[in-house]
């Protein structure tokens, strides 16, 4: 029992227009919290690679043991790497969504829990884990149980072939690579409308069954101009292999599959017809890029995609009678998946793990940052040889400039979702089978052409 | 359901859903016994009167002064125009008048409250059509500066008790009217962003056009009113038809949309009411008869015996009485006609009391609009009539 | 065709409208109210927990038990028992309770109140975990000197005139009031510092 009033000197007006500065200070909480946990996560990431990728061998080699042992110790590493990065990254991405979507609103967000609210999703986890499991009465149990786990699963194995190409062929990743990456990825990706179905049907509720079935029948609309789109810039790039089509692109933005993978820089006085198709070439791959991103965003049920879980609707859809757990592993494996597609943009179209600028920090930057390091660590070799088995500077750089980008386009799918309403169902098919895919067919032949008149 | 392969047929069945009352939009607690087949509805009951609180009854029971207290929470969102109802209902047996500076200022709380019900209204019904995690705050941002105002001049946000028989309760707080002025010079541009977001938004237009279309002729045999008979194309706004109040000195516009009476209609027609309300307001600032508080305050003791400033004409105390008769009173509230009908028998509590609320007669017209549409749209109907549960249930 | 297309570039330019301007929203101050760590500084009007107040100048209970309250108040929530007192054979205040589980913050008490004596302060953090502790008696109602003394200046509302003699009879209330635990006291610096500028005309 206080009197409210009594603390003058804190009081906030009524009625009072905010008109103040522009909010410099959230935006630089944003971005330190951004930096923060990126740096977490890939500290973490980081270390587990070293771990697995050269300390553990060093020390089996050192006590003499077979090399094929030190060797089958390396391939686990981008396992690691995939189940170490997950759990983390998506608690950070869902605080990330919420300080974006709060900064987009005019609000400050979660920052009761740590500074800033940095361990705020982190809370949440605990929370979620903690809570009771509840199988609802009626529910077939065993489906109710497989549907997360199957939902999970694709999206770790699914984004193996990914981290090749985004550490740019690192030795200790290129075993994930594989030569059909893309359709690997894509094959991945498509496993999971399964679960979101079993879920439908194993709740015993009408709504999630609605939400299953609504599910099922966006994913298999939208992976036609999702996979079209590809495709079609596998056909520009003449490979299936993400590692190739990331290192084709490489030399700065123009070289980037969205404008049409260096043929703007092939225009030349000798083919004035270049002049013409090769401008219409970037147009058509900036159209791909957004179908890709159209088709990405209802594959992964967000908005203005989001029917399957249309809150106005269907309650909760598929995910209704899921708690604790189970639903924590649902609403990872929607950010995972989300990470995923980012992933995929990134590589196929906004050239993986190259600088946009040749010469902005790029490859070169990172080495004479490592060069004045370890000058500055000659007196202390042991850290010396620290540094040099830790860091590898064209991963480094690789690596950074992938982070930057997937988290540019997850940014942009979080400005979508703080604008934009959502579809009603049957607009959704007719926007799919009417709109999308006869025009992913059209860019398919365009680009064909296109590419040979370049 | 069975599957009859071989047979030209595909048997289905329709699949009954209760919608509500506890489903996460329904707004309160209506409950709809739909009828699907697939994902389109055939058939709608809604099922009202879980919220049955027997204002009706209550206001026999209490006495005038303390059911002034209790009608507020008829339609929470509007409280205001409920006391005024009350008030003109009552002042109308009574037969007293008026002064002018309380009229402005009931006209003047009154229109704010049919901004925040509108801002209200505008939020959730995005909510609704699934922008849920942006928008939605934009509209409630500029709810909570006036919700603000109404609470430093009535003592609460919501549960006003302010606009009482005979008068207002009190002048407004000193710095009040500068903060109004503020806030409604910046409100048309903030009208303007939510416009840029929503009003031309291609998905938006999907969802809001053609779809729930009331025809001129269906609304009025439901008697519905409001801004979703307006958007129909009928021109019935008490404000202007039947002007009560000082509403026929101010200029203002009744946006009548002719054409489809469809969901984007009824959108349309409110944010341009908000823009209206709004000018209506600015106007108040200027006309009122006293000028603001700081004015009045200088005028000291005058102001008191000064006809035209004088607030309350009939003292409020639990002996407050209504002379015997009846009368009846509508105002335009944000949903629509609202009337009070009073027979006093001139003790301290009522004879009887009517209400005629307009959420009632607006959401009879519901399974008219939503049969044939799919299950989305229930929701984008529904929240397009803006109604208010308590206010149907009563 | 043609008419499709114009459709489309439309229909984008109209999303990235709408994207550019909740992009631009970032850049605004945000208008979050951080309650626990700042008290909203509410109007004087504000309808909050039903007080007691005293005299701010002598100390005295201002109420004179005329049962006005308890009377008018629709909920039936305010009790109060009190007698004749002997000597004077005027009404003399024993107990005062009121039920905030059921009150519903009218202010209709406040309104009938001959002496000013009940009225709404502005504090609003009355949660508790029982229904019986928000039952509140005359020694939780009453409020201090000061703080008494800041509400009159923030309500506007009139002194009142001390009364005559018998300083027995207002000593009963006051000896409660006194051994009062816990109450923070308002600090007359800031009492000073609020009134000034403030709006709130309570009522006319």
């Amino acid at each position: 029992m206080t009197v409210s009033t009594s603390t003058s000197n804190k009081t906030q007006s009524y009625g009072v227009q905010s008109t103040g500065p522009a909010n410099i200070v959230e935006i630089f909480k944003f971005m330190r919290l951004t930096i923060i946990w990126l740096s977490i996560i890939f500290g973490a990431v980081w270390g587990a690679c070293w771990l697995f990728g050269v300390v553990l061998p060093a020390c089996v080699e050192g006590f003499g043991l077979p090399a094929e042992i030190s060797q089958t110790i390396r391939y686990f590493v981008p396992l690691v790497a995939i189940m170490v990065f997950i759990p983390i990254n998506a608690m950070f991405m869902v605080l990330f969504e919420r300080r974006a979507l709060a900064l987009f609103t005019v609000r400050k967000g979660p920052n009761r829990v740590g500074p800033d609210g940095l361990l705020q999703t982190a809370a949440d986890a605990v929370k979620l884990l903690l809570k009771e499991d509840i199988t609802p009465r009626g529910a077939d149990a065993f489906m109710f149980t497989l549907a997360p786990i199957i939902f999970f699963a694709p999206s770790i194995f699914g984004c193996i072939p990914l981290l090749a190409a985004a550490t740019g062929d690192h030795r200790l990743f290129s075993i994930a690579n594989l030569p059909t990456g893309i359709f690997y990825v894509l094959a991945a990706s498509s496993i999971p409308v399964v679960a979101l179905v079993m879920a439908g049907w194993a709740s015993n509720n009408k709504y999630s069954l609605v939400g299953g079935l609504r599910a099922a029948a966006q994913a298999i609309s939208y992976e036609i101009p999702l996979v079209l789109s590809l495709v079609t810039i596998c056909l520009l790039a003449g490979s299936l292999d993400v590692v190739e089509i990331a290192q084709q692109q490489v030399g700065g933005f123009l070289h980037w599959n969205i404008l049409g993978a260096g043929k703007l820089l092939a225009v030349s006085q000798a083919s004035p017809i270049t002049f013409v198709t090769a401008p219409l070439l970037a147009i058509c791959c900036i159209l791909l890029f957004w179908l890709y991103m159209t088709g990405a965003c209802a594959e992964i049920n967000r908005i203005p995609f989001d029917l399957p879980e249309a809150e106005s609707e269907l309650v909760s859809g598929y995910n209704t009678e899921y708690s604790g757990i189970k639903f924590a592993i649902f609403f990872l494996a929607e950010f995972t998946n989300l990470f995923v597609v980012s992933a995929i943009a990134t590589v196929m179209f906004l050239g993986g793990g190259e600088s946009p600028i040749p010469g902005f920090l790029d490859t070169g930057f990172f080495v004479s940052v490592m060069g004045t390091l370890n000058s500055l660590l000659q007196p202390v070799p042991a850290l010396q040889w620290l540094l040099n088995s830790l860091v590898d500077p064209a991963t480094l750089s690789c690596v950074f400039w992938a982070v930057t980008k997937i988290y540019l386009i997850v940014f942009f799918a979080i400005l979508i979702r703080g604008t934009l309403p959502r579809f009603r169902i049957d607009q959704l098919m007719d926007f799919s089978w009417k709109r999308l895919i006869p025009l992913v067919l059209i860019l398919f032949l365009a680009v064909a052409y296109l590419r040979e008149l370049v | 359901m069975a599957v009859n392969v071989g047979n030209d047929q595909l048997k289905t069945d329709e699949m009954i859903i209760n919608m509500g009352p506890q489903h996460p939009a329904t707004h309160g607690v209506l409950r709809l016994l739909l009828t699907l087949d697939g994902e389109m509805v055939r058939n709608v009951e809604p099922v009202i009167g879980h919220l049955h609180r027997a204002q009706e009854w209550q206001g026999q029971n209490r006495t005038w002064f303390q059911y002034q207290a209790l009608i507020d929470r008829v339609d929470y969102l509007s409280g205001m125009f409920t006391s005024w109802a009350l008030a003109r209902a009552a002042e109308h047996i009574e037969g007293i008048k008026i002064s002018p500076r309380a009229e402005y200022l009931r006209v003047m709380v009154s229109e704010m409250n049919r901004i925040t019900s509108h801002l209200l209204w505008l939020g959730t019904y995005l909510i609704d059509l699934g922008a849920m995690f942006g928008f939605p705050f934009y509209p409630f941002r500029e709810r909570e500066k006036l919700l603000d105002l109404l609470e430093a001049v009535a003592g609460q946000r919501m549960m006003f008790n302010y606009i009482r028989i005979g008068g207002v309760q009190c002048n407004p707080p000193l710095g009040w009217f500068d903060k109004l002025k503020r806030f409604t010079e910046e409100f048309p541009d903030r009208v303007d962003e939510y416009e840029a977001i929503v009003t031309e938004n291609p998905i938006f237009l999907k969802r809001t056009k053609g779809i729930g279309r009331l025809s001129k002729s269906v609304a009025m045999d439901y008697g519905v009113t409001g801004p979703t008979l307006r958007a129909s194309g009928v021109n019935l706004d008490l404000r202007r038809t039947k002007p009560y109040s000082v509403y026929d000195q101010l200029k203002f516009e009744v946006p009548v949309l002719e054409g489809d009476g469809d969901t984007w209609a009824r959108y349309t027609c409110r944010i341009r009411e908000m823009r209206e309300s709004n000018k209506i307001i600015k106007q108040c600032i200027e006309k009122i008869p006293g000028g603001t508080t700081e004015e009045i305050r200088k005028l000291g003791d005058e102001a008191n015996k000064d006809e035209n400033l004088k607030l309350m004409a009939k003292k409020q105390n639990s002996g407050l009485r209504v002379k015997a008769g009846e009368g009846f009173a509508a105002v335009e509230s944000p949903r629509g006609t609202l009337g009070c009908y009073i027979i006093s028998n001139g003790s301290d509590k009522a004879y009887r009391f009517k209400w005629r609320n307009p959420s009632f007669s607006n959401l009879s017209v519901l399974p008219e609009l939503l049969v044939g549409h799919p299950i989305a749209d229930i929701m984008a109907i529904f929240g397009s009539i803006d109604v208010i549960l308590p206010d149907v249930d009563r | 065709m043609f008419g499709l297309l114009a459709r489309s570039i439309e229909s984008l330019y109209q999303v990235t409208r709408g994207l550019k301007t909740v992009f631009q929203h970032s850049f605004r101050q945000p208008i979050t109210k951080e309650y626990p760590d700042r008290m909203p500084d509410l109007p004087g009007a504000f309808r909050g927990r039903l007080s007691l107040t005293v005299n701010p100048n002598t100390g005295e209970h201002l109420c004179i038990s005329c049962l006005q309250c308890e009377r008018v108040c629709p909920d039936k929530c305010i009790q109060i028992t009190s007698h004749k007192s002997p000597e004077t054979n005027k009404p003399e205040l024993i107990e005062f309770k009121i039920d905030h589980g059921l009150c519903m913050f009218c202010g209709l008490c406040t309104e009938v109140c001959p002496t000013t004596c009940i009225i709404n302060t502005n504090d609003f953090e009355m949660a508790d975990y029982t229904r019986e502790s928000l039952v509140y008696d005359l020694k939780k109602l009453t409020l201090t000197q000061e703080e008494s003394a800041f509400y009159f200046s923030k309500k506007e509302l009139p002194l009142p005139k001390p009364k005559p003699a018998k300083p027995a009879a207002a000593a009963a209330p006051a000896a409660a009031k006194a051994e009062k635990p816990g109450q923070p006291a308002v600090k007359p610096a800031d009492t000073a510092k609020e009134d000034k500028p403030k709006e709130g005309e309570g009522k006319e």
